[in-house]
């Protein structure tokens, strides 16, 4: 461990998160997979349909960093997200945490046959809110989202940006201390922007910290002050932002 | 205080792992501490589950009542079944609706895994809370149908006994059996989405062997029975919990090995699909 932490920026803070080779393999054809035919069909045939997302990770990040997360689709950055928010287990090497992280995706879709405001209710209760505090914090959560009576239509008839800022709404409720959000942020207008960007500088000043993946170069360097290039499930470049995203954006 | 000089310093915050497979005893507390979710998941889902329905809710009610009237018509009426059952209508309905209440949890229990996959892929939380609130949603309509089955009671002069005191101890042992069956069903079904089509008519074929619309008896006091046989019906826990509940409501008595056995069967059901859930934890609404 000795070498790691001479590599480190500031090793005066405390690790908020520690990732040491990890591997993440993923199941290709989900849907197809889960029928029994195809069960017997893949062992009589080519093997597992199994590929690995993520080929040997290792990085440590430090409270209140903010770490920018880049590279193409398809390179394993969300699925890197998931397993650090504990939504899957990797294959192999070990993700260590501070605290739980709360996960923010763009494809969010909760229970969407209930409304607004019941799954604003059921997502704080399942993340292990108090029915007392999310009483206390309703109101507030619901008028950040902006959404106004939208918030008694069911879900399903939520636009992905609508849906955005009910998710961000209901993560950042118990202010989490590790955040990790999935290009979620694109997809608001400008005020929801706004209003998030002010959410998550409180949430770093008050040494949390972030993850963001996203396509949005300026969004990363708005947001972000390190960077971290994944590439085919490895980690290409770690470093500045605005070096990163440089040397992202030179490749193509 | 540490300083920075501390060779410890990066450890003071303690890192911990997600995906470690956490002992039961914190499984078991963070479930305590989302028991609200728990009860207000199958709230929600009563509430949207007939809401593009013109009667709506009604059919949580209609549907059972409209099943008994079948099998009456099908086993009183026509195939006479009704054979040294006095008050038949009472009987069926009990047995109609308690084996039901299995039935639909874990149907329920089967799919809810897949029906819950946007909820399980934004949000981390012990994921064996699904299955039990399908189950627990399920007793609601169930606690209806009792009501019904204490009128129906009532109204054909069979009145109701002290027994019903006893009522609230054979629901818990029912729904323990429930849970662990749907623990089962949940995680089978979120490997090989077929289940959830062959579970109707496992329970169907199961139906006609826990004395539901024909009494046991009727098959098995008969000579020549094979022992195996008698030996497998008795041990159906469906058998002695229907059994349980014709005894609160017609007096029906009690065969006190069988319970004993069932008691036995229902721990083993319930601990052994807890486990067998919990193994998967970490894949669910993934693959």
């Amino acid at each position: 461990m000795g070498d790691r932490d001479d590599a480190v920026a500031s090793p005066r803070t405390p690790l908020a998160l520690r990732l040491t080779d990890v591997h993440i393999e993923y199941e290709l054809f989900a849907e197809r997979r889960a029928a029994l035919r195809d069960r017997f069909a893949s062992r009589a045939g080519d093997g597992r349909r199994v590929v690995r997302a993520v080929n040997g990770v290792s990085f440590d990040v430090y409270e209140g960093e903010s770490v920018g997360m880049l590279g193409s689709n398809g390179s394993g950055k969300s699925t890197l997200l998931a397993a650090i928010a504990g939504l899957l287990a990797p294959v192999a090497g070990e993700i260590l945490v501070s605290a739980e992280p709360k996960l923010m995706g763009v494809g969010a879709t909760l229970i969407p046959a209930a409304s607004g405001y019941r799954n604003i209710r059921l997502g704080c209760l399942a993340l292990g809110m108090s029915p007392d505090a999310i009483e206390e914090q309703f109101d507030e959560i619901a008028a950040f989202t902006e959404l106004g009576d939208a918030l008694e239509r069911p879900l399903r008839t939520f636009s992905s940006g609508m849906r955005a800022r009910l998710h961000f709404a209901i993560a950042t409720a118990m202010t989490p201390r590790i955040l990790l959000i999935d290009e979620a942020l694109a997809v608001g207008d400008k005020g929801f922007k706004a209003k998030s960007a002010a959410r998550i500088s409180d949430m770093l000043a008050d040494a949390g910290t972030l993850l963001l993946v996203s396509h949005s170069m300026a969004e990363l360097q708005s947001h972000c002050k390190r960077g971290i290039w994944i590439d085919k499930g490895i980690v290409r470049m770690d470093g500045p932002i605005n070096e990163v995203v440089a040397a992202y954006s030179a490749e193509g | 205080m540490l300083t920075p000089d501390d060779a410890d310093f990066n450890e003071a915050a303690e890192l911990f792992s997600l995906d470690a497979h956490i002992p039961t005893r914190d499984y078991l507390d963070q479930m305590w501490d989302r028991r609200a979710f728990a009860m207000a998941m199958p709230l929600e889902e009563v509430r949207s589950t007939h809401q593009d329905t013109l009667l709506g809710n009604v059919w949580h009610l209609a549907n059972p009542l409209l099943s008994v009237a079948v099998y009456y018509l099908v086993f009183g009426v026509f195939l006479n079944a009704n054979r040294g059952v006095d008050n038949y209508v009472l009987w069926l309905m009990v047995g109609v609706f308690t084996f039901g209440l299995t039935t639909r949890s874990v149907v329920a229990g089967a799919s809810t895994m897949t029906a819950n996959v946007g909820l399980m892929r934004s949000m981390r939380f012990p994921r064996a809370l699904l299955p039990i609130s399908t189950v627990f949603g399920r007793l609601l309509t169930f606690g209806f149908e009792l009501v019904v089955i204490a009128v129906v009671a009532v109204l054909t002069g069979q009145g109701l006994s002290r027994r019903v005191l006893v009522l609230p101890i054979i629901i818990v042992v029912h729904t323990a059996l429930n849970l662990g069956l749907a623990f089962i069903a949940a995680r089978l079904n979120d490997t090989f989405r077929d289940v959830q089509q062959l579970i109707p008519f496992l329970f169907r074929l199961l139906m006609y062997v826990s004395g539901v619309m024909i009494p046991i008896g009727t098959f098995l006091d008969k000579e020549g029975v094979s022992p195996l046989l008698l030996r497998v019906v008795t041990l159906n826990p469906m058998v002695s919990i229907i059994n349980l509940y014709r005894w609160v409501f017609l007096d029906e008595s009690i065969n006190v090995t069988n319970t004993l056995e069932m008691l036995g069967l229902v721990t083993v059901t319930l601990v052994f699909g807890f486990g067998f859930f919990r193994a998967r934890e970490l894949k669910y609404g993934r693959s």
